[in-house]
């Protein structure tokens, strides 16, 4: 058992005890050693379930939208990724701090539950990584906000995030067409990408309204291009840059292609700019603001 | 967006925006005669549409 599972229990124990929380979000060990689920306890006798190991990959701040409505304060576990998610649904009105008990985790990185399972059934001959590709380029592994934190401070990965984008934007337009129509055609449209991202949390989707239905259901290249292109706009200058989304995806589409290349755009246009990394007034996203000197050009 | 078009390989002369107000009806005009002449520099679209037979 690990220092920091050891640790976890602990606190969320003691936080449930004297009131201080009403439910604590954290993960437990799922049917296999490579999958830690995320997990809601609200009783103090069941914070023996908690872990905290190498495969507690899933953001938990994604889950906040499940209490918008009610009064519970939670205490919430947060990697890196996942505190730039809490900033996202607290700047996006979802959840209030007070609300909010955070308790950080220094983290070096997760390794990817999916690539385990993968070599665990014998069918692929692929070594899974020690980090998942999300990790591996990871800039904020330490919490931005948190009441407390356990590990010790770890170092952001390489910064080659922009790499893929600058050799996708140096393609002909046909190469483009035919490299993103190739992939988004695997979509199965089953919205685990929007249902993973924290900067979805519209409490109505556009994609759920069927009147009007902006954008056809259909899983043909066509419509999820639509889908995609949509999606991607609606999160844009709000992405945390988890990659959750494409994690989560079962048709392995590259999601963070698209999201990446608006994180640069926004950055240029109206940066410098990452989401998520602050409370500050100054920190709303750039797009959610109005400003007399906007640039214009992001339309 | 146009950025983000131009990334998907779609020619984002198509895609347009302007601010017209309701009074401006000749800037409408004008507005519409440009999307048309950029519209028709890049010819017919073959992207993101669905070919019936």
């Amino acid at each position: 058992m690990s220092d920091n599972t050891m640790k976890a229990r602990e606190i969320a124990k003691k936080l449930l005890q004297d009131g201080t929380v009403d439910l604590v979000l954290g993960w437990e060990k799922g049917d296999e050693p490579y999958v830690s689920a995320p997990t809601v306890i609200r009783d103090a006798s069941e914070t023996d379930r908690l872990v905290v190991d190498e495969y507690c990959i899933h953001d938990l701040a994604a889950l906040l939208t499940d209490y918008r409505d009610s009064h519970d304060k939670i205490a919430i576990f947060a990697k890196g990724c996942d505190s730039r998610g809490i900033v996202r649904m607290i700047q996006d009105r979802v959840i209030t701090r007070d609300r909010l008990y955070i308790i950080g985790l220094n983290c070096s990185g997760m390794k990817d539950p999916n690539e385990y399972a993968r070599a665990a059934s014998g069918m692929s001959k692929i070594t899974p990584a020690k980090k998942a590709t999300k990790c591996q380029s990871c800039q904020y592994p330490n919490p931005i906000i948190y009441d407390e934190i356990l590990g010790e401070l770890q170092q952001p990965g390489a910064d080659n995030r922009f790499a893929e984008i600058e050799k996708i934007e140096n393609m002909t337009p046909d190469e483009k067409y035919e490299f993103f129509s190739r992939e988004l055609s695997k979509c199965i449209r089953c919205y685990a990408c929007r249902n993973a991202c924290v900067a979805c949390n519209c409490r109505t989707c556009i994609f759920d309204e069927t009147k009007p239905q902006w954008v056809g259901r259909a899983t043909d290249t066509v419509n999820n291009m639509l889908y995609h292109i949509v999606r991607a706009m609606h999160v844009a200058g709000r992405c945390v840059e988890c990659g959750e989304c494409e994690r989560a995806c079962p048709a392995g589409v590259p999601l963070m292609l698209l999201n990446r290349k608006l994180i640069k755009d926004v950055d240029q246009l109206f940066g410098p700019y990452q989401a998520g990394l602050s409370l500050e007034g100054d920190a709303i996203p750039p797009l959610s603001r109005y400003r007399v000197d906007d640039p214009d050009e992001f339309m | 967006m146009k950025s983000f078009l131009k990334y998907l390989g779609i020619e984002p002369e198509r895609y347009q925006l302007a601010w017209i107000s309701g009074s401006e009806g000749q800037k409408f005009a004008d507005v519409m005669a440009h999307v048309v002449a950029e519209v028709k520099k890049v010819g017919p679209n073959r992207k993101l549409r669905e070919e019936h037979e």
